[in-house]
């Protein structure tokens, strides 16, 4: 070969390292210098995680004794994960075998039936220190993810007023519902570059890491041990009456603090899943308006009295009915002796609608008649005053009812008499208990409430607890005469159960009962084949003003339940809290 | 006939051992982070600092390697000794491959494929051994055939048999596509130098391509190579055959024009596969940016030109050959890793001379360039002319008559 032919050849290879590295160079431009930031996009995507650092959630304290106890805790337990492309079948059937069968929650043979998947849920709910076992076992790509979990000491107590938190971590009905935001605390915020197994690096320049605010512990002024005891007391009248449900409410009529709030039966926040009638969860007391029928008798008392038109012993003719807007309205006791001229104390006694409506045409200022001027007054006593129909600001989920307006419509009269007994509104037991407090208590509306405060270092702080900072204030709304007059007649009532020795002598104790016929297709269902009992009462010291008003409710589909049976209920919370509370009797 | 020994090519020499000292720097500060991968992906117990020190031990193996080709052994033993030491690099390969097939601990296997030598603390590739080999058995053997070269039987049957045994060997017992395209190389450059007809050269490379064609289209595993690099170069969608180069193209992409300075690369903590050897370069383009980059590859051209040099420079034909031979291999491995790298080619695993991760491999590399540093000390001072070979020899004979020996 010549030497002309090699210098060739040299120049050839020469020429090919030099064409290589300008190509090479060429391509790094581009990938360096013009595409530089799709990659930088790219690789932010593939290395940046952003997690959000879940708060710890408040507890929920009742009161016992006057402390605070726990009602409902967390719990950390763990998830355990695997990647079963990188986890050995055997290996992951040996940690289950070995530490979590309990908690198994899927099939190890489908995951590793299922190609490509990198990432597997095995167990949950697993203990810490189990947790701790598999950590150390040395499997590989086993994960363990924190969870927290409610736990609720007290099992199904007070559930409707509880509420529970769903899967997702939110609360859901009850406290946990309407506190949710308080309890929950606010999520902290984490974002930062990450290995390849999603542990974070110390390189790279915006990385955030906010902290989360722990959820607050909510403390309810609700009484733990008295709560247990009038569920007991519900389950019990459930048993021995047709009633499927009862929700009873007790509250302190002084400052409107609730101590006792139940809906029967209860359910297992543990095991909510569980409920198949979603109707389980509600809160009775807050969330449902209804018509508690002849209760509503102490307001339209109270207002015509407070109006200075009536007392107790004002006179009426009773002719057993009256006829308004062509309707029939029917005294539900018909008995002869009460026919004539009766005394409203009387008509209270034996729940003449014809006594309310009494009352309500003298609101008008025309014994004779129903007027528009009696409406309005009814309507200001009844939206206004008592604030009934619209939402009290308690601090749970609340229905707002309605109350109908005294102007508009057709047969305003008839639906205003009907008022009078409690029918054609629709009001909740919350709302209802707290006009009624107003009624006893020497006339000063408060706004009810059941959150105690927050705890926080063991102490419990008043503000800040619910989410409604304005709170409307509490308010004088009848004069002390007129809920003397109406203890009064309360108190009359119930003679017959003291004659009978169910309320003990020393005390006082007033209530009224009520029995609404229910809507059915469109209209009050005459035949009374199914009804709700509602009692309304307080309980006190003789001689003194009212320490607790207790309202009571039973009803069951298909039912016929009066305020009769309730007020077996009531007598039998009003001894018992009268007993729990050591309340003294007059000497 | 010798040429008059003078000083070695102190490029080579300083480029070399600059390379070395670069991917000392780089393997300790990803190092630590490819131990920290394995051990909580794979539950192993490497200690962070282990990789580093295992560069270090090649690194000092290597420099010892370079240091005795350079200054303690004659290339001329070697060319003595080129086919003992053929038939010793193919029967280690012939080893390996029966203790696989047997199943013993000593074939150390990776994917199923069977590559190295395991004597516990330390394991071996004979691949590298063979293209070693290989570029000292065909400097002697096409020196030797001067006189019968591009004729069938003389020349290219046993050319055939012993290259065929060397590729088949390397790409199938082995598996390893990276070694067998150095060896290609390797060849291809000695023979070009050998001086063959131009016609028999373009035959052979057109049969060697028709056979690659072949191979590679009808390999399942190969072909989905070429498909994952024709989807990253038109931009189809990712996949998991896509994710090795995506991800190099991404540390290079991240590192723009200066780079994130060392010990920031975030592709280094697992998301680049073989971040430590085959990758290396990727993440010295996150490290580094264009501007490092574009100066590794300059130095690569440096040493690369510089042996091409000494190549011209030197008389003998077998010495040349031999530096053509080491000049093809590194040119191979480096032009084919940075390539794919840079998706260019589609990924075949050939290590970056020098820099990657890998003891075998930069022991026997920096093992040749010391004896291209050695025959870089006999030289000519000028450039080969178009003078003819018979009237230069006067020219050198007059020049350098006093030191004169006979050869």
């Amino acid at each position: 070969m010549s030497q002309n032919n090699i210098s060739v050849r040299f120049d050839i290879l020469r020429n090919i390292v030099l064409a290589a590295l300008a190509i090479i160079i060429v391509r790094l431009f581009f990938i360096q210098i013009i595409e530089h930031s799709n990659w930088v996009a790219k690789a932010d995507e593939q290395h940046t995680i952003l997690e959000t650092i879940t708060p710890k959630r408040g507890e929920i304290y009742m009161m016992d004794k006057g402390d605070p106890v726990a009602v409902v805790l967390n719990q950390t337990t763990y998830q355990i994960i695997i990647d079963p492309a990188v986890t050995e079948k055997s290996v992951i059937e040996d940690v289950i075998d070995k530490y979590a069968k309990d908690y198994v929650v899927a099939d190890i043979n489908d995951i590793y039936s299922k190609e490509g998947l990198r990432y597997a849920i095995v167990a949950k709910n697993v203990p810490r220190a189990t947790a701790e076992e598999i950590a150390n076992s040395g499997a590989s790509a086993v994960w363990l993810k924190k969870t927290n979990q409610r736990v609720y000491p007290e099992g199904d107590l007070a559930s409707g007023l509880v509420g529970f938190v769903n899967s997702d971590g939110l609360g859901q009905y009850g406290v946990e519902g309407s506190l949710n935001q308080l309890l929950s605390g606010k999520e902290g915020l984490l974002k930062t570059t990450a290995d390849v197994n999603k542990v974070a690096l110390s390189i790279g320049n915006d990385n955030i890491k906010i902290p989360a605010e722990d959820g607050k512990n909510v403390v309810l002024s609700v009484d733990r041990s008295l709560e247990k005891g009038i569920e007991e007391l519900a389950v019990d009248a459930i048993n021995q009456t047709a009633a499927t449900n009862a929700s009873v409410l007790i509250m302190n009529p002084n400052d409107g603090k609730v101590v006792a709030m139940a809906n029967l039966p209860n359910y297992h926040p543990d095991n909510y899943g569980d409920v198949t009638d979603a109707s389980a969860y509600i809160n009775y007391t807050t969330e449902v308006p209804y018509e508690p029928a002849s209760v509503c008798k102490n307001f339209a008392f109270s207002a015509a009295i407070n109006e200075g038109l009536m007392t107790p012993e004002t006179t009426y003719f009773n002719q057993g009915y009256e006829i308004i807007d062509g309707w029939k309205i029917q005294n539900a006791e018909q008995r002869s002796m009460l026919y004539g001229a009766i005394s409203m104390k009387t008509a209270l006694y034996w729940s003449l609608n014809t006594g309310s409506i009494y009352a309500l045409k003298l609101l008008g200022g025309d014994p004779s008649s129903i007027t528009q001027a009696g409406r309005e007054k009814l309507y200001d006593y009844y939206y206004n005053k008592f604030r009934l129909g619209q939402a009290t600001g308690i601090e749970l989920i609340e229905a707002e009812g309605f109350i109908p307006d005294p102007n508009e419509g057709w047969g305003r009269d008839s639906v205003y008499a009907n008022m009078t007994f409690g029918q054609n509104l629709g009001i909740t037991m919350i709302q209802t208990a707290s006009a009624f407090s107003a009624v006893v208590n020497g006339g000063t509306y408060h706004t009810p409430s059941i959150v105690e405060g927050t705890l926080e270092n063991g102490e419990i702080v008043k503000e800040s607890a619910s989410d409604s900072s304005e709170k409307p204030e509490s308010e004088k709304i009848l004069s002390d005469e007129t809920s003397a007059m109406m203890r009064e007649m309360l108190v009359n009532n119930r003679n017959y159960k003291a004659r009978a020795g169910i309320d003990r002598p020393g005390y006082a104790v007033g209530g009224k009962s009520g029995t609404a016929q229910v809507i059915k297709n469109g209209a009050y269902d005459d035949t009374m084949s199914e009804t709700v009992g509602t009692y309304i009462g307080y309980v006190s010291t003789d001689g003194e003003l009212p320490k607790y008003v207790i309202m009571v409710k039973m009803w069951g589909e298909g039912q016929y339940l009066d305020g009769g049976i309730a007020s077996n209920l009531f007598d039998s919370v009003s001894n018992y809290l009268i007993d729990y509370y050591k309340i003294k009797p007059r000497i | 006939m010798k040429t008059r020994k003078h000083k070695s090519d102190l490029i080579i020499l300083f480029t070399t051992l600059g390379l070395m000292a670069l991917g000392l720097i780089v393997i300790y500060a990803i190092g630590p982070m490819r131990a920290n991968v394995l051990n909580s992906t794979y539950g192993t117990d490497y200690d962070p600092n282990s990789f580093f020190l295992g560069q270090l031990r090649s690194c000092a193996l290597s420099l010892v390697a370079f240091f005795i080709a350079f200054k303690v052994v004659p290339y001329k033993y070697l060319q003595k000794y080129s086919k003992p030491i053929m038939i010793a690099a193919i029967i280690m390969s012939v080893l390996l491959w029966l203790l696989a097939k047997m199943g013993s601990s000593l074939a150390r296997c990776e994917l199923g494929e069977c590559r190295w030598f395991n004597f516990g603390f330390i394991s071996f590739q004979p691949a590298e051994f063979l293209k070693l080999a290989l570029v000292i058995y065909l400097a002697d053997f096409l020196t030797r055939k001067k006189a019968d070269i591009g004729k069938w039987r003389e020349f290219w049957l046993p050319l055939l048999i012993v290259c065929g045994i060397s590729l088949g060997l390397v790409v199938v017992a082995q598996g390893d596509l990276g070694s067998g395209v150095a060896l290609i190389a390797i060849i291809f450059g000695m023979i070009l130098m050998s001086g063959v007809p131009t016609r028999q050269y373009l035959i052979m490379i057109a049969v060697v391509l028709a056979i690659s064609v072949v191979a590679v289209a009808t390999s399942a595993h190969r072909m989905q190579r070429v498909d994952a690099w024709v989807a990253t170069l038109t931009g189809g969608e990712s996949s998991d055959s896509t994710y090795h180069i995506e991800n190099a193209m991404m540390a290079i992409g991240v590192g723009g024009f200066f780079g994130v300075g060392i010990g920031n690369s975030v592709q280094a903590t697992g998301y680049l596969p073989e971040s430590i050897n085959d990758s290396v370069f990727a993440i010295m383009g996150e490290t580094f940016g264009f501007v490092g980059l574009c100066l590794i590859v300059i130095v690569f051209g440096m040493l690369l030109l510089r042996m091409l040099k000494v190549a011209r420079g030197t008389a003998e034909p077998d010495n040349r050959l031999f530096v053509v031979g080491v000049f093809s291999w590194m040119l191979a491995q480096v032009v084919v890793n940075i390539m794919a790298m840079t998706s260019l080619i589609p990924v075949t695993g050939i290590t970056l001379p020098l820099l990657s991760y890998g003891g075998t491999s930069m022991i026997f590399i920096a093992f040749a360039i010391g004896c291209v540093c050695q025959l870089s000390c006999y030289t000519s001072r000028e450039v080969i002319t178009n003078e003819d070979i018979s009237s230069r020899r006067g020219v050198r004979r007059a020049h350098h008559s006093s030191r004169r020996r006979s050869s």
